[in-house]
């Protein structure tokens, strides 16, 4: 039932087209398939660094805990079940992996404490609407972005990016495991020790902001 | 009824089904009747789809080598 009501579910397309190609790079990974690991590593990299980030307080301790996930991966890739796509497979390795590197280096960033400051106060700046409720000026369409820019424009999809990166810490690491990786919700409540009400408020400040700046990058039609 | 403002401050609670049954009827009946709050749900939707998009980083060719390096040397020692 997620996910349906603003008309595009985009995991569900996302994971049908993801599921179409993974049986055979799985195949090819097991058979020690050069290629296809380099294809692997040039997918998921940028990606896992980016989710490190999330968990870690600096870039060197991020880039090791992604260092040590691709091992995890290499003498792993035999017991992967694929019951789970192998990309929410590998992210769930670097969770763990960072979760407990955080633990160990005492510089575990205590989400509980960033849901409650990036939770104050309201989520939309008051300008935006009339005092009887109403949206103080209509919601302009985005008669701009065209299903080809949506796909494929690497300006916007790279100014989304940039908006990603500089989310405030908590709303940045639940928009990433939820909006952009997947991961159930109980899973990332049990990552980042957050309940789902702090989950779903911080994903809510996260998705405004999001949507701001995507109306930026969008522009008039 | 409820108002355009509630409507959006309760949109992701809607969009992940965990808003109160009466709350999302309100919410629905909202959104048949508001063009303006639909085209915003419709935009955080996409929002999100863009977000999956966003572009990253490449890996750093150094970076890629090394671990395509591990990779083989762990199918070797497999297959041994
Ligand atoms: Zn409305």
């Amino acid at each position: 039932m997620p996910r349906r009501q603003g008309g595009i579910d985009v995991r569900l397309q996302a994971t049908q087209r993801d599921g179409a190609e993974e049986a055979g790079l799985v195949a090819r990974l097991r058979a020690g398939d050069q290629a296809a690991f380099r294809q692997l590593v040039r997918a998921r990299h940028g990606r896992l660094l980016r989710l490190a980030g999330a968990f870690c307080r600096n870039r060197a301790s991020a880039e090791e805990v992604v260092q040590e996930t691709w091992l995890a991966v290499i003498t792993g890739l035999h017991g992967f079940s694929g019951e789970a796509p192998l990309a929410a497979w590998i992210n769930g390795i670097l969770v763990n992996k960072a979760k407990t590197r955080a633990v160990r280096d005492g510089r575990m960033v205590n989400f509980s404490d960033l849901a409650r400051e990036e939770g104050e106060g309201d989520a939309f700046e008051p300008e935006r609407f009339a005092a009887d409720g109403h949206w103080a000026s209509p919601v302009r369409p985005w008669d701009a972005l065209t299903p080809e820019r949506e796909a494929g424009d690497r300006e916007l999809l790279a100014g989304v990016g940039e908006a990603l990166e500089q989310l405030p810490p908590a709303q940045r690491a639940v928009v990433l495991l939820r909006d952009v990786e997947g991961l159930e919700s109980p899973a990332i409540c049990q990552a980042l020790g957050i309940s789902e009400a702090n989950l779903r408020v911080l994903l809510h400040r996260a998705r405004i902001k999001l949507r701001d700046a995507a109306a930026r990058l969008v522009g008039p039609a | 009824m409820l108002t355009c403002h509630q409507v959006a401050a309760g949109a992701t609670d809607y969009m992940e089904g965990a808003a109160p049954p009466l709350r999302r009827l309100g919410v629905w009946a909202h959104l048949r009747i508001c063009p303006n709050c639909r085209e915003y749900l419709r935009q955080l939707s996409r929002s999100i789809g863009l977000a999956r998009r966003a572009l990253v980083a490449a890996p750093a060719a150094e970076v890629e080598d090394a671990l395509a390096a591990i990779f083989a040397a762990h199918g070797q020692g497999a297959a041994e």
